[in-house]
C-alpha cells in the first residue's frame, strides 16, 4: 500500500505539472462545453444535458485511451520504466496507480462541469448525482486500464497512436456521445451495441436526465466493471518495462479478451431484440434535441 | 558476494556470452573492461536480474538472480547505463519516491549531500546536466543502503571534472567495505578504481587479475626516454639482454624498452654523467590495460 500510494502521489505531481494534461482534461473541456452549449442554444434541460454528456464522455475516452495509453507507451520509449524494473516491484502497484491517478484528475472537471451547466445553463442537478459521479469513476477506470493494454500492445508510440485511435475514433461517433445513434445508420447502430462508449453514455444521459441510479443501469456498470478487471489483469501480465522486450503478435490479441464483456453484451442485446437501441431512441425522442441536431446537420 | 560461472547468454543464433566465469570479493571494486558489444552489460544485467540467462550459474548474495529476483532487488543497487526519469520530477521526489520501494531506506537528505546534490534538490530533472544527472542516479542506486553495487558505464560521456567527482564516490564506497561491480571503455577508470579487472572482448573474458598482474602477464616492456642537452657517445653501455636500446640520429635522444626500467635508468644516468652531459628530459611510460588489451586482441579498445 505505501508503493502504491507514494506512485499515486508521485503521478498526480506528475500530471499537474505537465501543460498537456492540464489543457485537454481541463482546458479543452471548458472550450468545448462553452462552444456546444453556445452554438447548440442550449435552451432545454435536454439539450444542455446532451451536450453536457458529450463533453464528460470525450473527455473519459480522451483520459482513459490516450491519457494512459500514450504516456505508459512514452516512459517505455523513454527508458523511464527501467529505472523502475531495477527496483524490487512489480508491475501491479504502476497500473493501478496510473488508473486511480487519471480518475483522480478528471473528476473535477465533471463537478466543474455540472455545476457551470447548473448556473449557466439551468441544468437542475440530478438527486442521484453520486450515481453519476461513480459512473464516471468507473469509465474512466475502465478505459484507463483499456488504453494501458494498447500500450502494452503497441511497441512504439506511432504504432499506439493508431491503436488507439482505431479504438477511439468510433467510440466517439458510432457510440452516440457525439451524434444520436437515431442518426446513424443501422449497421453502425448494430455495431455501436458493441462498444464499449455506448453503454457509458446510456447510463450517463440516464442518471442526469431520469435520476436513474447505478442499479437502473446495471448491465452497463457490470460491464464497466468486468472491462475494468479484466484489462487491469491482461495489462499486467503482457506489462512491458523496457522497448527492448517484443510482444508477440497473439498476445495481441488479448485485446478481444478484455472488450468481451462488450462483445457478449452487444450480441445479447441484439439477440433479445435491440433493448439498448429502443432506450437510447427513447431517451431522445422525449426531448427535442435530436431534433436540434438533426436541424443542424440539414443546415450545413 | 558475486559468483558466476561458466554464464551463457544467446540472442536467438548469436552467442552474447560465452563461458563467462568471475568471483567478486566483499569490498571489492570488480571492473567489466571491454569495447562495446563485448557483453558488459548483458552481463551485469543478468547479475541483475533485469535479464534471463541461457545457462551457467549465477549468484549474488546467495541469491538467483533469475529466481529470487524480487529478494535480491532490495539488497542491491544498481546505475544503469541507458535510463531516465520523468523530466518533471524534482531530484527530492525521485529520491523519495524509489527509496518508498525498499525495506531499508537512507535519508535523501543524506544522500543528497553525499552526491553533491543539495542545491539542486527542488530542480527537475530535465534541467540537470549530465554530470548532475549521473549524480542522482547514483544517488537513487544508494537509497537502499546497498552492500553490492552495479555501475554499468557510470562515467560515460561526461566530462572530466564529473567524472572525476564519480571516481571519487566509488572510491569512497570501496573505503565503506562495499562491492561494486563496474562496467567501463575507459582504460585510466579500471587502472585508477578497479581491484581487479576482467577483460572482455566477444562475450569471452580473455583475462582476469589486478591491473598489475594483468600488466606484468603481458610482453609490453616499460618504455624509458632519457634527452640530453649534448650528443652521447655512439658506443651504448651494456643492459640487461632483454633491453632494446636505440639513440636518435643526432645522439641526444636515447630510448630504451627495459623489463628492469629503475635499474636500467640508473645505468643510463650514471653512464651519461660520466659523459659530463646534462640531461634535459626524462620520460618512463609502463604498459597500461590498453597495451594489454591490444596485445591480447590485436585491436584498440576503441575500435
Amino acid at each position: 500500500m505505501r508503493v502504491l500510494l507514494a506512485l499515486i502521489r508521485n503521478d498526480l505531481r506528475l500530471a499537474f505539472r505537465d501543460k498537456v494534461v492540464i489543457f485537454f482534461n481541463y482546458g479543452f473541456p471548458l472550450v468545448f462545453f462553452f462552444c456546444f452549449a453556445e452554438i447548440m442554444n442550449t435552451q432545454t434541460e435536454r439539450a444542455i444535458s446532451y451536450v453536457l454528456s458529450t463533453v464528460t464522455i470525450v473527455g473519459v475516452l480522451g483520459n482513459g485511451l490516450f491519457g494512459a495509453g500514450m504516456r505508459a507507451v512514452q516512459e517505455r520509449e523513454n527508458q523511464i520504466l527501467r529505472r523502475f524494473k531495477v527496483a524490487p516491484i512489480t508491475p501491479t502497484p504502476i497500473l493501478c496507480a496510473s488508473i486511480i491517478s487519471g480518475v483522480l484528475v478528471y473528476i473535477p472537471i465533471l463537478g466543474i462541469l455540472l455545476v457551470l451547466a447548473h448556473y449557466f445553463y439551468l441544468l437542475p442537478l440530478p438527486a442521484t448525482w453520486p450515481s453519476l459521479i461513480v459512473l464516471v469513476i468507473l469509465g474512466t477506470a475502465a478505459f484507463r486500464s483499456m488504453g494501458l493494454i494498447l500500450a502494452a500492445v503497441a511497441n512504439s508510440s506511432q504504432e499506439s497512436n493508431i491503436l488507439i485511435q482505431v479504438f477511439y475514433m468510433p467510440m466517439l461517433f458510432l457510440s452516440g456521445a457525439t451524434f444520436p445513434i437515431t442518426l446513424i445508420p443501422n449497421w453502425a447502430q448494430i455495431l455501436s451495441q458493441y462498444l464499449p462508449a455506448s453503454y457509458l453514455v446510456v447510463a450517463f444521459r440516464g442518471i442526469l436526465l431520469r435520476e436513474e441510479s447505478l442499479a437502473d443501469n446495471s448491465v452497463a456498470v457490470g460491464a464497466l466493471i468486468l472491462t475494468l478487471c479484466l484489462s487491469l489483469f491482461i495489462a499486467i501480465r503482457l506489462f512491458r518495462w523496457d522497448k527492448e522486450e517484443r510482444i508477440s503478435s497473439s498476445a495481441k490479441l488479448s485485446v478481444v479478451i478484455a472488450l468481451s464483456p462488450f462483445l457478449v453484451l452487444g450480441t445479447y442485446q441484439i439477440l433479445s431484440g435491440d433493448q439498448y437501441i429502443q432506450r437510447a431512441q427513447q431517451l431522445w425522442e422525449i426531448g427535442d434535441q435530436t431534433k436540434v441536431i438533426e436541424n443542424t446537420l440539414e443546415l450545413e | 558476494m558475486i559468483s558466476v560461472e561458466k554464464l551463457v547468454k544467446n540472442y536467438g543464433s548469436f552467442r552474447a556470452l560465452q563461458d563467462v566465469s568471475f568471483e567478486v570479493q566483499k569490498g571489492e571494486v570488480f571492473g567489466l573492461l571491454g569495447p562495446n558489444g563485448a557483453g558488459k552489460t548483458t552481463t551485469v544485467e543478468i547479475l541483475e536480474g533485469i535479464r534471463d540467462r541461457t545457462s551457467g550459474q549465477v549468484s549474488v548474495l546467495g541469491y538467483d538472480p533469475a529466481r529470487q529476483n524480487s529478494e535480491l532487488k532490495d539488497l542491491i543497487g544498481v546505475s544503469l547505463q541507458a535510463t531516465n526519469l520523468p523530466p518533471k520530477i524534482r531530484v527530492k521526489e525521485a529520491l523519495a519516491l524509489f527509496s518508498c520501494f525498499y525495506s531499508q531506506r537512507v535519508s535523501p537528505s543524506l544522500l543528497l549531500r553525499q552526491l553533491q546534490l543539495e542545491d539542486k534538490q527542488h530542480s527537475f530533472f530535465e534541467t540537470l546536466s549530465g554530470g548532475q544527472k549521473q549524480r542522482l542516479t547514483l544517488a537513487l542506486a544508494l537509497v537502499n543502503n546497498p552492500q553490492i553495487l552495479f555501475l554499468d558505464e557510470p562515467t560515460a560521456g561526461l566530462d572530466p571534472q564529473a567524472r572525476q567527482m564519480i571516481h571519487g564516490l566509488i572510491e569512497q564506497l570501496r573505503d565503506e567495505s562495499r562491492s561494486v561491480l563496474l562496467t567501463t571503455h575507459y582504460i585510466e577508470e579500471a587502472e585508477k578504481l578497479c581491484d581487479r579487472v576482467a577483460i572482455m572482448e566477444g562475450g569471452k573474458i580473455i583475462a582476469i587479475g589486478t591491473p598489475q598482474e594483468l600488466r606484468r602477464k603481458t610482453l609490453g616492456q616499460t618504455l624509458l626516454r632519457i634527452s640530453c642537452t649534448g650528443p652521447m657517445s655512439a658506443k651504448l653501455p651494456a643492459l640487461s639482454e632483454k633491453d632494446f636500446m636505440t639513440l636518435s640520429a643526432d645522439r641526444r635522444l636515447i630510448s630504451v624498452q627495459s623489463d628492469q626500467p629503475t635499474k636500467s635508468l640508473v645505468q643510463l644516468v650514471r653512464w651519461i654523467d660520466n659523459q659530463k652531459i646534462d640531461i634535459s628530459h626524462i620520460d618512463m611510460k609502463s604498459p597500461t590495460l590498453e597495451d594489454v588489451f591490444i596485445e591480447l586482441t590485436g585491436r584498440s579498445l576503441r575500435e
